[in-house]
C-alpha cells in the first residue's frame, strides 16, 4: 500500500507540472494575442520571432518533463532563429516546427487539465484502496489510475512534441548547409596557405637559385672562383626549395598515409611523438580503405591530439585507437595528462588545436568531442562517416 | 662497382645513370617499376642496389619493400634507398636485419655528388648512410632523456656517428682531431649507458637502438 501512495505521489507531481504548464499556457495565450494583433499593425512585427522562440521554450520544457517521465528522450528540431529581422520573421514562420508547437499548444489546452483529476481521485482511493488492500489485501484499484493519467498526458505530449519528419530533415539541411560551408570556407584557406607557401618558399628560392646560375655563367671566365661560390650558393638554395616543398607536400598530404594507410601512418606517428603511445588499429590492416579525406582528417585529428599531448598535458603516456564502426571510422586518443583541454562549460580551452580539429571533423560531417577534466585525463573522440 | 637502380622518373633515371658512369661505376640494370626490381638484382646481383621508395604500379612503398625482400634472398646485398622524403618508421624497417650495407637518404643529397659517391662507397663496403634528417628527428623528439645530458659538441659527434661516418670523417667535418673525436665518443657511450664497441656499424645499431628505445 505504501508503495502505491508513493507511486501515486510522484505521478501527482508529474500532473501538477503538467497542470502548472498548461496554466501558464493559458496565460501565454494572452501575449500570443497581441503579437498577432501586432504583426499585423506592423508596429509589433519584431514581436513574432520572440514569440515563436517563447513558445519553443514552452514546448521544450514539456519535452523535458516528459523525458523524466517516461525516461525517453524526445528530440527537438528547430530552425535557429537569427539574422537580421527578416530572416528571422522568415524562420519564425516557416520553421514546421512552429506549426507543430502550436498543435501541440492547442491539444494541450484540452488534455493539459488531465491532471484536475487526480484531485478527486485521491480522497476516493485512499478511502477505496485503503479498504481494499490494507484490511482485504487485494490490489489497490484507485491510486493507480492517477499514474496512468500521467502515462496518459506523457504518450499524447510526446506524439504531438515529437518532431515532424519533415522538421527533422529541415534541421538537417540547415546543419548541413552550415558544416558544407565551413568545409568550403576551409577548403578555400587551405589553398590560399599552399599558394603563399609556395609563392613566398620554394618559387623564390628557385628564382634566386635560376639568378645566381646566371651570375655565376656571366663569372665562368673572368673571375672562376666567384662563379664557383656563386654555383655552392645556387645548391644551397636548390636544397632549400626541396625542404620547403617536402614540407608543403607533407602538410597537403603526409605522403606515409599514402604508403601505408592509416594504421600504418597511425603507428609512425605514435612511434615519433615522443610519447609512450599505444595505438590499436588491428581492424583497419584488413579489408577496404576509408575514403582519402576521412583518412587524412582522422590523421590530422590522431597528430593534434599527440601533439598537444607531449605540449601540454604533462603526461608521457597515450593511447590511440582506431576502428570500423558501422556508419565509418571511430578515432580516439586519449592521455594520462593533467586535463583542461576545456573549460568546465565545454568550450575549448586556448590555442587553434581543437577548433581546427573539430572544423575538419566537421567538414566531414562527422562528430567530434572532448573531455578534458581539470586533474585530466583528456579524452579527444571522433567519429568520421563513411562506407566500408 | 656494379649497381642495379631502380627509379621510375625518367629524368632522375638519367641522371643517377649519369652520375654513377662519370664516376667510374658500371650500372648493369635499370628498374622502373617494383615488380622488376628483385628479378634484376637476383640475376645481375650487384656490388650495390640504388633504389626509390615510391614506384609503379602502387607508388606506395615498393621500393622499400622490394629492398628488405632482396635482403632476404641476398643476405648482405648493399642497399642505398633514396626516397623523395624520409620517415623514421621506414629506416627502422630497413635497419631492422642489421646496419650493415644500409644507405637510406633523401633524393636530395644526390646534389652534393662528392658526399653521394662517399655514402654509396661507405654501404657498398659494409658501412651505413643515414640521412641527417632521420637522425635530426631520431635526435630531437626525446624528452629528458640521458641525451640530454650531451654538451652540444658531442651531440654532434652523435648525430655525424648516427649518420653512418668513421672518425675520420667526423673530425675532418668538426675541425678537431682523431684523438678528440675518440674522447667524446667515449663520453657519450659512458652517459648513454651503453657498452664501448669497436668502429664501423656495430657502433651505429647500438646508437640507433638506444634512440628507438626511449
Amino acid at each position: 500500500m505504501r508503495e502505491t501512495v508513493r507511486r501515486a505521489g510522484r505521478a501527482t507531481a508529474q500532473l501538477a507540472l503538467a497542470v502548472g504548464l498548461t496554466a501558464f499556457s493559458f496565460a501565454f495565450i494572452t501575449v500570443l494575442e497581441i503579437a498577432a494583433i501586432g504583426t499585423v499593425a506592423v508596429l509589433g512585427i519584431w514581436l513574432l520571432p520572440e514569440t515563436v522562440l517563447l513558445i519553443r521554450r514552452i514546448a521544450g520544457a514539456k519535452r523535458s518533463m516528459t523525458s523524466a517521465w517516461t525516461g525517453q528522450e524526445i528530440p527537438e528540431a528547430y530552425q535557429p532563429i537569427s539574422g537580421p529581422l527578416r530572416d528571422r520573421l522568415r524562420t519564425a514562420v516557416r520553421d514546421p516546427g512552429t506549426l507543430a508547437d502550436l498543435r501541440w499548444m492547442a491539444a494541450n489546452y484540452v488534455y493539459g487539465l488531465l491532471g484536475l483529476l487526480a484531485l478527486p481521485l485521491w480522497p476516493a482511493g485512499l478511502l477505496a484502496d485503503g479498504i481494499w488492500c490494507g484490511l482485504l489485501r487485494r490490489r489497490p484499484v484507485i491510486l493507480p489510475l492517477v499514474g496512468r493519467l500521467a502515462d496518459l498526458d506523457a504518450a499524447w505530449s510526446a506524439a504531438l512534441l515529437r518532431p515532424s519528419p519533415k522538421a527533422l530533415l529541415a534541421k538537417r539541411v540547415e546543419q548541413l548547409t552550415q558544416t558544407r560551408a565551413g568545409a568550403i570556407a576551409a577548403h578555400g584557406a587551405e589553398l590560399r596557405r599552399i599558394e603563399r607557401d609556395l609563392h613566398d618558399g620554394a618559387q623564390a628560392r628557385l628564382v634566386s637559385l635560376s639568378m645566381r646560375i646566371g651570375l655565376a655563367k656571366r663569372a665562368y671566365e673572368r673571375d672562376p672562383q666567384a662563379g664557383r661560390r656563386l654555383l655552392d650558393e645556387a645548391q644551397e638554395h636548390a636544397e632549400q626549395a626541396l625542404a620547403e616543398l617536402r614540407h608543403v607536400v607533407r602538410g597537403i598530404h603526409p605522403p606515409i598515409l599514402t604508403d601505408r594507410g592509416l594504421g600504418g601512418a597511425v603507428r609512425a606517428l605514435a612511434a615519433s611523438s615522443g610519447l609512450d603511445v599505444t595505438v590499436q588499429a588491428d581492424d583497419l590492416d584488413d579489408g577496404p580503405r576509408a575514403p582519402v579525406a576521412v583518412e587524412s582528417a582522422a590523421y590530422f585529428v590522431v597528430a593534434e591530439a599527440l601533439t598537444n599531448a607531449s605540449k601540454h598535458s604533462g603526461s608521457a603516456q597515450a593511447a590511440v585507437r582506431l576502428a570500423r564502426t558501422r556508419t565509418g571510422l571511430r578515432v580516439v586518443v586519449r592521455d594520462e595528462g593533467k586535463g583542461g583541454a576545456t573549460t568546465p562549460d565545454g568550450a575549448d580551452a586556448g590555442g587553434t588545436g581543437l577548433p581546427g580539429m573539430r572544423r575538419r571533423v566537421a567538414a566531414l560531417d562527422g562528430t567530434f568531442n572532448v573531455t578534458s577534466p581539470a586533474g585530466g585525463p583528456t579524452v579527444i573522440e571522433a567519429e568520421l562517416p563513411c562506407a566500408w | 662497382m656494379r649497381v642495379v637502380i631502380a627509379e621510375d622518373n625518367a629524368l632522375l633515371r638519367e641522371g643517377l645513370v649519369l652520375l654513377l658512369t662519370s664516376a667510374g661505376h658500371e650500372v648493369v640494370a635499370v628498374a622502373a617499376a617494383g615488380p622488376e626490381i628483385l628479378p634484376a638484382l637476383v640475376k645481375h646481383r650487384p656490388d650495390i642496389a640504388v633504389l626509390d621508395v615510391r614506384m609503379p604500379p602502387n607508388f606506395r612503398d615498393e621500393g622499400l619493400r622490394a629492398a628488405l625482400a632482396a635482403r632476404q634472398q641476398i643476405p648482405g646485398l648493399p642497399v642505398l634507398v633514396l626516397s623523395q622524403y624520409v620517415e623514421e618508421a621506414y629506416a627502422a624497417e630497413l635497419l631492422g636485419g642489421g646496419a650493415s650495407g644500409i644507405g637510406y637518404l633523401l633524393k636530395d643529397r644526390v646534389g652534393r655528388v662528392e658526399e653521394f659517391l662517399d655514402a654509396l662507397d661507405r654501404v657498398a663496403a659494409g658501412g651505413t648512410a643515414l640521412d641527417p634528417e632521420v637522425v635530426t628527428e631520431l635526435l630531437t623528439r626525446r624528452r629528458s632523456t640521458p641525451l640530454d645530458s650531451l654538451t652540444p659538441r658531442e651531440r654532434e659527434v652523435l648525430a655525424l656517428m648516427a649518420e653512418g661516418h668513421d672518425n675520420a670523417t667526423i673530425a675532418a667535418t668538426l675541425v678537431i682531431t682523431e684523438r678528440a673525436v675518440s674522447k667524446h665518443i667515449g663520453n657519450i657511450f659512458l652517459k648513454l649507458g651503453l657498452p664501448p664497441t669497436d668502429i664501423g656499424h656495430r657502433r651505429v645499431l647500438a646508437v640507433l637502438a638506444h634512440l628507438n628505445n626511449p
